[in-house]
C-alpha cells in the first residue's frame, strides 16, 4: 500500500489510502446527510406515534399492578423491536449495487457496518428518547429512581436503547441476507412475530419451545423492562377485581353445623384466628331473648333441664310468670361482651348442637354477602398476595445484578448480529453481492 | 424407520416401501415405481444415464437437465431428497432434537406444517421442470394435468412410447471442453495490460462450471478497445476477471504489476464503470464525487488538492452546474457523464466501462465515446462494451470478441484491430461479427466454435 503515484496534477505522493477508521467517517457523514435527503428522519416522529398510541393504552396500569406492569413491560418491548427492526431492514440491500461499486472501489466491508452501526445507534439512542418523553407525556406513570443512576428514565432508557439497537442489528443482518427490499420486506413480519412469540413472558410456551426463547431480543428485553419496574412486588388484580365483579353473583350450596364449626375451630389458620379473634358485642332484653328462646326448636329440652335446686327451667320459668317478674323486667338490657372464638367454642361443646352436628342445611346467597361476612378488603389483600406469590418469576427480580445480566444479554446479540452481517457482506455474497 | 427411533421396533415392509419408494402404501409404491421406470427411459432418451431415476434427489435433477430447467431442478431435486427424508423418518427426528420435551401431538403439528410446506414448495418447482418437459417433448399443455396428479402415467407414455422424443440431448459438456481445448500465452508487458486466463469458474450445485477460457493477449497503453459478444457470452465476467475483482485461475498484469497478488495497490489503478448507475439517488453530486475522492485518492492528498481535483473532474465532465443537485435529479446522460467521473477521479491506468452508452440517443453517446477517446489518447488503455458499436468503431483502436462455445464456456474468438477483426470475420459491421458467433437459438450464426479454432491457430500458430 506505500507506493509512489502521480496524482492528476502530475505531483507524486505515496499511496497509502485510507484506512479502516478513517472509511467509517467518511460513511457516517454520508448517511447523516442521508438522514436528512432521504427521509430517515421519519423514523423519528413514527416512533413518537408509536409511542403515543401505546402510552394511552397502558398508561392506567402500567408500573401499578403485575399484570398492567407486565403488560406493559411487553408493548414497550414491542415498541422497541418495531422501531429498530424498521430502522434498518432496507439499508443494506436496497444498495447492494453502490456497495459492490464502492467494495471494488477500495471501501471496507467492516468499515462500511461499522458506519451503519454509529449511525443506527444515533437513531435508536433518539428513538428511546422519544418514545419515554411521549409515554410519560401521555400519563405513564415511571419511577423517579433508578438502581443504576438517580434517574429512573436513565436506567430504563439504557434497556429500552439496547433492546432497539438489537432489532436494529438483528433487521441490518436480515438486509445484508436479502438480495432485494421486497425480500427483506417479506421476511420482516416473520422475523417479528419470531420475536413476539418467543418472547417467553406474555404467551406460554410448550416446554420443547423454551430454546428458542434464547435466541430472540424479545426474551432479555421483556425481562430487563420488566425487571426494572419492579413487576415481581406489584399487586396481582386479577383475581380481586374478578371478585369485584362477581359481587352479584349467587351461591348455594349444602353444608352441616359441624363443617362450619369445625372450619372456625382452625387455629393454625391465621385467616381463621383473625375471625376468631373479633369481638362480638350482644345487646338485647330480657324480653326479647325469651321470644327468641320460645320460637327455637330445643326450647322443650330447655324447660325440662334440671336446675341446681331441685326444679327445671320450664318451672323457673313459670313461677316468675306468676309472680309478675319476668312481666316488669322484660324491657330490662342484657350486655355481653364475648369474641367469635368464644362463641364457637361454646356452640362446638354444646350437646344439643353436636346432636345436630351432621345435619344439611342448604343455603343461598351472594358472593358479596360471604365477602361481608369474612371482610372484604381482607379478603381482597390476601388474594392478591397470594396471587403475587404465586406469579413471583425470578428473571423479573428487581436487583442490579439482573438488570445488568440482561444488558450484558442484549449486547451480546448487538454485536454478534453486527458481525453476521458483516461476515454476511464480506464472505458468503462476495461474487454477487 | 421412526418406529425404530423411537420404539426400537421396525415393520419391515413399512421401512422398505418408505425406503425404496417414498410411499406408504403398496398402490403408492407401484405407482412410484412406475414413475421411476418411465424417468429411466426418460433419461436414456435424453443421452443420460437411466440408473439416476433410482435415487431421489438426482432423478429429479436428470429431468431437469432433460428439461433444460437446471436451476429449478436444483431447487426440487434439494426438496424430494428431504421429502424423502421426512417420509422416512417421520416426527422423530423433532422429538429427539426437543430431547422428548415436545409431546406427540406438538410433533405431529410440526411435523404436518413441515411436509406441507416442503410439499408446496416441491409442487411448484416440480412444475416448472413439468413445463420444461412439455416444451422439449413438444406435447401439448395439457399433459401438464398429468404431470401433477399422476406423473406415473406421463413417464411411463414418453418413456417406453417411441413417438415420444425429447428436441435435444444433454449436451456432454465434458466432452465437449476437451474437444475445443485450445491453450497458449500472451508474454507478459512492462507496459499494458496482459490477461492470460486459464479459467474462470464457478461451483453451483456441487457442479462447476466454467463460465470463460484460455483468453490470451496484451493491451498496449493509449488503446481504447471494444469488447463484444453476445448476451451470456462472459464479457462482464471477463472485465470483473481482469480487473481482480473476481478472481481467476489467470495472471493479469498491469504495467508489469500483478492485479491478484497486488490487487490491493492496484483496485486503485483501475476504473470500473458499471452498467447501471450505481450511485446514492438521494446525495449531490458534489459529495457523492468527493466521498469517492475521500475513498480513492491516497490519504496523504490534501483536502484543498482533492476538491480541486474534484471541481476539475467536474469541469472536464461538464458537471459543475448541477454539483448541488441530487444524483436522482440529473439526465440519464448526467448520471453516466457522473459515473464515470466517479472512476476518472483517481487517474486510473486501466479504465473499463460496461456498456456506458445504455440509455443515451447518438448524439449524447458520441459524445461521451468521444471524451473517452481523448482519455485514451492520454495513455490509459479505456475497454468498454457496448451493444451499439458500430456509431461509434472509429473510435476504437481493437476489438476483443468473445463468443459462447457449444460447451457454453465463454471464449476468446478474437482480439485485434478493427480491421483485423473485419478481415476475420469476412463481416464489415461489428453487429453481423456479434451475430456470427450468436448461438443459432438465439438468433445467431452458429460459428463460435469455427472462429474460436481458427482464432486460436492463427493466434499460436
Amino acid at each position: 500500500m506505500a507506493d509512489m503515484r502521480e496524482n492528476g496534477a502530475g505531483r507524486r505522493f505515496r499511496a497509502r489510502h485510507r484506512g479502516r477508521g478513517a472509511q467509517v467517517l467518511i460513511y457516517l457523514g454520508k448517511l447523516l446527510r442521508m438522514f436528512v435527503y432521504q427521509s430517515d428522519w421519519k423514523v423519528l416522529p413514527m416512533a413518537a406515534l408509536i409511542a403515543g398510541l401505546v402510552g394511552m393504552v397502558v398508561r392506567r396500569r402500567f408500573f401499578i399492578n403485575m399484570e398492567g406492569t407486565l403488560m406493559g413491560a411487553f408493548a414497550m418491548v414491542c415498541v422497541c423491536i418495531w422501531n429498530g427492526c424498521f430502522n434498518s431492514i432496507q439499508v443494506i440491500c436496497r444498495e447492494r449495487d453502490v456497495i459492490k461499486r464502492e467494495h471494488r472501489s477500495g471501501m471496507h466491508i467492516s468499515s462500511y457496518i461499522a458506519a451503519h452501526m454509529l449511525y443506527q445507534a444515533l437513531l435508536c439512542l433518539a428513538q428511546t428518547g422519544v418514545t419515554l418523553y411521549i409515554t410519560a407525556l401521555t400519563g405513564v406513570q415511571y419511577p423517579r429512581e433508578g438502581l443504576f443512576t438517580r434517574w429512573y428514565f436513565v436506567d430504563a432508557g439504557i434497556s429500552m436503547f439496547l433492546i432497539t439497537y438489537a432489532s436494529d442489528m438483528l433487521s441490518l443482518w436480515v438486509s445484508a441476507l436479502s438480495r432485494t427490499t421486497t425480500t427483506a420486506m417479506t421476511v420482516m413480519p416473520f422475523v417479528l412475530i419470531f420475536q413476539l412469540v418467543f418472547s417467553g413472558g406474555m404467551l406460554s410456551l410448550p416446554a420443547w419451545t423454551e430454546p428458542l426463547t434464547y435466541f430472540t431480543v424479545s426474551n432479555p428485553g421483556l425481562k430487563v423492562i420488566a425487571a426494572q419496574a419492579d413487576t415481581n412486588d406489584r399487586p396481582f388484580v386479577t383475581i380481586s377485581n374478578m371478585i369485584e365483579k362477581m359481587r352479584d353473583s349467587e351461591i348455594s350450596g349444602t353444608v352441616t353445623p359441624g363443617q362450619v364449626l369445625d372450619a372456625l375451630s382452625d387455629e393454625e389458620n391465621q385467616a381463621v384466628r383473625d375471625i376468631r379473634g373479633t369481638e362480638i358485642n350482644v345487646s338485647t332484653t330480657f324480653g326479647a331473648l325469651r321470644e327468641t328462646l320460645e320460637g327455637a326448636d330445643f326450647y322443650e329440652e330447655l324447660r325440662n333441664t334440671p336446675l341446681d335446686d331441685g326444679t327445671t327451667f320450664g318451672e323457673t320459668i313459670d313461677m316468675l310468670d306468676a309472680t309478675g317478674a319476668t312481666q316488669e323486667y322484660a324491657d330490662m338490657p342484657i350486655e355481653a361482651h364475648t369474641t367469635v372464638g368464644e362463641l364457637v367454642d361454646m356452640l362446638s361443646n354444646d350437646k344439643n348442637v353436636r346432636a345436630h352436628w351432621d345435619d344439611s342445611h342448604t343455603f343461598t346467597t351472594t358472593v358479596g354477602n360471604v365477602l361481608d361476612l369474612i371482610g372484604e378488603e381482607q379478603t381482597k389483600l390476601l388474594l392478591e398476595e397470594k396471587a403475587a406469590e404465586a406469579s413471583y418469576v425470578p428473571a423479573y427480580d428487581n436487583d442490579r445484578a439482573n438488570i445488568a445480566f440482561y444488558w450484558l444479554h442484549l449486547i451480546a446479540f448487538i454485536i454478534a448480529f453486527a458481525l453476521l452481517a458483516t461476515v454476511t457482506l464480506e464472505f458468503i455474497d462476495k461474487d454477487k453481492r | 424407520m421412526e418406529q425404530l427411533l423411537l420404539t426400537g421396533k421396525l415393520d419391515f415392509a413399512d421401512f422398505i416401501l418408505r425406503l425404496l419408494f417414498n410411499a406408504t402404501t403398496w398402490y403408492g409404491a407401484l405407482m412410484q415405481a412406475f414413475f421411476i421406470a418411465g424417468v429411466w427411459r426418460m433419461l436414456q432418451k435424453s443421452g443420460l444415464k437411466g440408473w439416476w431415476a433410482l435415487f431421489p434427489g438426482a432423478r429429479e435433477y436428470q429431468l431437469s437437465r432433460c428439461a433444460g430447467r437446471e436451476p429449478e431442478g436444483r431447487v426440487w431435486s434439494v426438496l424430494s431428497a428431504f421429502t424423502w427424508l421426512i417420509n422416512l423418518l417421520g416426527a422423530a427426528p423433532l422429538l429427539l432434537m426437543t430431547g422428548g420435551r415436545m409431546d406427540d401431538m406438538s410433533a405431529d403439528i410440526a411435523y404436518a406444517v413441515i411436509k406441507m410446506m416442503i410439499a408446496l414448495a416441491t409442487a411448484v418447482y416440480a412444475i416448472r421442470v413439468y413445463s420444461g418437459l412439455i416444451e422439449v417433448y413438444g406435447a401439448r399443455r395439457r399433459w401438464m394435468w398429468l404431470w401433477i396428479f399422476l406423473r406415473a402415467v406421463p413417464a411411463m407414455v414418453w418413456g417406453f412410447n417411441r413417438d415420444y422424443a425429447p428436441a435435444w440431448k444433454v449436451e456432454d459438456m465434458k466432452a465437449e471442453l476437451e474437444k475445443l481445448a485450445t491453450h497458449g500465452s500472451a508474454s507478459v508487458m512492462d507496459e499494458g495490460l496482459t490477461v492470460n486466463l486459464e479459467e474462470r469458474s464457478a461451483t453451483e450445485f456441487f457442479q462447476k462450471k466454467i463460465l470463460l477460457r484460455d483468453i490470451h493477449m496484451n493491451i498496449p497503453l493509449g488503446h481504447m478497445v471494444l469488447l463484444l459478444g453476445g448476451s451470456g457470452a462472459g464479457k462482464t465476467t471477463f472485465l470483473n476477471a481482469v480487473n481482480g475483482y473476481e478472481k481467476a485461475k489467470a495472471k493479469v498484469t498491469l504495467n508489469g504489476s500483478d492485479m491478484y497478488t497486488q490487487y490491493k495497490k492496484m483496485q486503485y489503478e483501475v476504473g470500473f464503470v458499471p452498467q447501471s448507475e450505481m450511485m446514492r439517488g438521494k446525495d449531490t453530486v458534489y459529495n457523492t464525487l468527493l466521498d469517492t475522492a475521500k475513498l480513492r485518492l491516497p490519504q496523504d492528498v490534501p483536502a484543498a488538492q482533492r476538491t480541486q481535483r474534484v471541481d476539475e473532474v467536474m469541469g472536464i465532465f461538464g458537471l459543475t452546474p448541477v454539483k448541488n443537485n441530487l444524483v436522482e435529479k440529473l439526465s440519464g446522460g448526467q448520471k453516466k457523464r457522473l459515473s464515470i467521473s466517479m472512476e476518472f477521479l483517481s487517474n486510473p491506468s486501466l479504465f473499463i466501462l460496461d456498456e456506458p452508452d445504455s440509455g443515451l440517443d447518438g448524439v449524447m453517446a458520441r459524445e461521451l465515446f468521444e471524451q473517452l477517446r481523448k482519455i485514451a489518447d492520454t495513455g490509459k488503455i479505456v475497454i468498454v462494451i457496448t451493444h451499439t458499436p458500430d456509431r461509434v468503431i472509429d473510435l476504437f483502436d481493437d476489438v476483443i470478441v468473445l463468443a459462447k462455445d457449444s460447451a457454453r464456456t465463454g471464449r476468446l474468438a478474437f482480439y485485434g484491430s478493427i480491421d483485423e477483426a473485419r478481415s476475420f470475420f469476412g463481416r464489415e459491421r461489428m453487429e453481423q461479427i456479434v451475430k456470427s458467433v450468436n448461438r443459432v437459438e438465439e438468433g445467431g450464426d452458429g460459428l463460435a466454435d469455427d472462429f474460436v479454432m481458427r482464432y486460436a491457430e492463427v493466434q499460436h500458430g
